[in-house]
């Protein structure tokens, strides 16, 4: 037997075997994708089996055979396998119609021609089949550039067989224009033939070990993931990743994680900003089993992000369950059913366990946190209680004690004249114990929310300058600047007390001769105001935190500024409870602005100088 | 040759005030510092009969103030004056001979000072 013989038995042995393999995978799951691989297959067998027993063996056959049944199933061959492309991939209507009617006009003209076919019709049809296959390659060349993992090399080794397959077809019409060439390219063409049969033999029917070496590269990177998922901050980004990996495993277009909703009795998906229910709980979720089913019936997609869910014609599933404990179920979809395999049962099960143990995970660490901040909520009332205490403690110790010198001086003397620098510090300290106890009261109100009282019309320019007004003496470096008449809804009491902490809050922090600017404005439809010192400023890390209670900026010194920390707290809990925003710009050395942003009734273009005569009358 | 006097380190300027005018009162002599840096100095010069320490303070506080005590040498009688809970701890860690909680009475305060006040004349200058 010559090398070519051998070439060629091999190629022969190969299409076969792969037509038996088909052949018995259809026989046990007559699904479309399987039928068509058997026809193609089938009509491949056919054109071997007929033309070994013709020209190797030389049997005395009926000449039907020679002259018309093998041309006409080498003439179904471009046709059948752009079936299977269909099966894999999209195929215009248009074209699949077309092709078939060049198959029927290619059979008729075998069948009908009376004898051997002529060199023409045979050129003809060589020239349609290299076409279609061509086109074939192409297509499962386009679907492998679209397709991840195992799907993207079974495409990529089905492409490569179309192209030898149309290779050995070119060479076998350069053969019948050429016919002192077909000899010498005879070899060329069996090599083509064996490279189309092992492509298709790994692409349409590859064994197991196979699927598995090449799933694995994905598998591995996807366990490798799912361990350090767990930490991640957003629930939605360990779910996505989760998803992605799951997909790239199984060669699939995507995967969605349905997580279940034990309140709403409901499997949910993330999609876009929202969390979507299923329409059905799927049977993987009910009987806990991996399924594979063909997408769902009927179903609109009910949100953008899950068209390719709801279009895909099959999906395999697997329960994610963790400890017993059901959380949802693992989608993994193909637009194409032929994509999956059922050996992938066993992998998605595997990957479903993995994604359980990696939510499990994730929902401990949520728990960890959630301990944590509990903890950390009794530690700062603790810290507050304390905090509160020591503050009053120390006007406590000068009203007990300068109210017992008091008494020990009458009692030595009761003819003595009081003391005034001792009642002045007595009601002095009085006065400080009592704002303490305000101060503490309202940060009860505050987190009842019920700081706010009745709200008034108030015009914000001149409701400022009465206060600066009233505190003149204490505030000689605050200077108001009010360009328009702006009027809001307030209780202007309590507005009045987050002026002064923010005011006060100022003062305190920048030195004298630098000035306090209060300005009020209107924008964007807000009443504005802001209060502006050059004093020390506030570190970017201290910023987001100044309005917390008891929170004292680092670079605060917190023996040489007195104060609980709670005024900025309070502050904030006024504007907020009016509906409004407060927030901080700073740079440390530079000097605060803090902004207040209030909803506006009616905003009056004035100029300033009516505002403030307003005022003075 | 006068009597050593009381010094009291406080921050708080009334806290400063009411305590010095209770020892006045009683008639023993009186010294005050705002923080640990200026009781240093006064210890120095005045060699204190005992020193009524407040703990948290700015620029020194009560810790600092004892540490630099040890190092020069100085042996004083110190009762810890704070409103912080931790009040007798802090007393122990610097070793204070007593500790008075605000708020503290009148008599707490006159009691510490009869008990630990260790009379002697000042050093004459």
């Amino acid at each position: 037997m010559s090398g070519l013989e051998q070439l060629q038995y091999l190629s022969w042995l190969l299409y076969l075997f792969v037509f038996a393999v088909v052949l018995a995978r259809t026989v046990r799951r007559p699904t479309r994708a399987h039928i068509d691989m058997t026809l193609f297959f089938g009509a491949t067998a056919i054109v071997i089996v007929a033309t070994t027993l013709t020209e190797k063996f030389h049997l005395d056959v009926p000449s039907w055979v020679n002259e018309e049944l093998i041309p006409a199933a080498a003439a179904a061959l471009g046709y059948l396998l752009l079936r299977l492309v269909n099966d894999f991939s999209h195929v215009p209507t248009m074209l699949l119609r077309a092709v078939e009617l060049g198959m029927l006009a290619s059979i008729a003209a075998i069948v009908f021609a009376p004898g051997s076919i002529s060199a023409g019709v045979a050129l003809a049809l060589v020239l349609y089949l290299v076409a279609v296959i061509a086109y074939d390659a192409w297509a499962f060349a386009r679907h492998a550039s679209r397709s991840r993992g195992v799907t993207r090399r079974r495409m990529q080794a089905a492409a490569a067989g179309s192209w030898c397959l149309a290779m050995a077809l070119i060479i076998a019409g350069v053969g019948i224009v050429v016919p002192s060439l077909a000899p010498p390219l005879e070899e060329v063409g069996a090599a083509l033939g064996v490279g189309s049969g092992i492509c298709y033999f790994v692409s349409f029917a590859p064994p197991t070990w196979l699927r598995r070496a090449w799933q694995e590269p994905e598998v591995r990177a996807f366990l490798a993931r799912a361990a350090n998922l767990a930490r991640l901050p957003d629930m939605r980004d360990v779910v996505g990743d989760l998803e992605r990996g799951a997909a790239d495993a199984l060669g699939a277009s995507g995967a969605k994680i349905a997580l279940w909703d034990p309140d709403a009795a409901q499997l949910k998906i993330f999609a876009d900003d929202d969390a979507v229910a299923l329409p059905s709980l799927p049977h993987s979720f009910q009987q806990q089993r991996p399924t594979l089913v063909t997408g769902f019936k009927r179903a609109d997609a009910p949100s953008a992000a899950l068209v390719e869910l709801y279009n895909a014609r099959a999906i395999l599933a697997a329960p994610v369950t963790a400890y017993g404990k059901r959380l949802g179920v693992l989608l993994v979809y193909a637009p194409r059913a032929p994509v999956f395999a059922s050996s992938d049962l066993e992998l998605i099960q595997l990957l479903g366990d993995h994604v359980a143990m990696t939510l499990e995970n994730r929902l401990l660490v949520d728990e960890a946190a959630q301990v944590r901040a509990r903890e950390e909520a009794t530690r700062l009332k603790e810290d507050f209680l304390s905090s509160a205490a020591h503050d009053l403690k120390t006007p406590l110790t000068g009203i007990v004690t300068q109210a017992q010198i008091m008494r020990r001086r009458a009692q030595r003397d009761p003819s003595a004249p009081p003391d005034p620098a001792g009642l002045e510090r007595l009601l002095e300290q009085s006065q400080r114990l009592k704002s303490l106890v305000l101060e503490l009261l309202d940060v009860s109100r505050l987190e009842h929310g019920s700081l706010i009282g009745e709200r008034q019309q108030v015009e914000l320019a001149a409701l400022v300058r009465s206060v600066i007004q009233r505190e003149a003496a204490l505030w000689k470096r605050v200077k108001l600047r009010a360009d328009s008449s702006v009027v809001a809804e307030l209780d202007a009491p309590r507005f009045e007390q987050a002026l002064i902490n923010l005011v006060e809050n100022a003062l305190k922090y920048s030195q004298p001769p630098l000035p306090v600017i209060v300005e009020v404005w209107c924008d964007d439809g807000e009443a504005r105001l802001s209060v502006r010192d050059e004093g020390i400023g506030i570190p970017a890390h201290d910023q987001p935190l100044v309005f917390e209670r008891f929170h004292r900026a680092r670079n605060v010194d917190d023996r040489r500024f007195a104060g609980m920390g709670l005024g900025l707290y309070i502050a904030r809990g006024i504007i907020e409870q009016h509906g409004g925003r407060i927030w901080v710009e700073s740079t440390p050395g530079v000097g605060s602005t803090f902004f207040v942003a209030l909803p506006v009734l009616d905003a009056v273009a004035e100029p300033a100088d009516t505002a403030s005569e307003q005022v003075i009358q | 040759m006068s009597e050593a006097p009381i010094l009291v380190v406080d921050d708080d300027p009334t806290i400063l005030a009411t305590v010095s005018e209770a020892l006045d009162f009683e008639g023993f002599p009186v010294i005050t510092a705002t923080n640990g840096a200026e009781a240093l100095e006064l210890v120095d010069r005045n060699w204190p009969s005992l020193v009524l320490l407040d703990m948290r303070m700015p620029v020194l506080d009560g810790w600092g103030f004892m540490r630099a005590v040890r190092e020069r040498g100085l042996n004083l009688t110190v009762v810890v004056m704070t409103a912080a809970a931790d009040a007798r701890r802090w007393a122990r860690e610097i070793d204070a001979q007593g500790v008075l909680a605000k708020p503290f009475e009148l008599d707490d305060l006159l009691g510490a000072v009869m008990r630990l006040r260790a009379p002697r004349p000042c050093p004459e200058n």
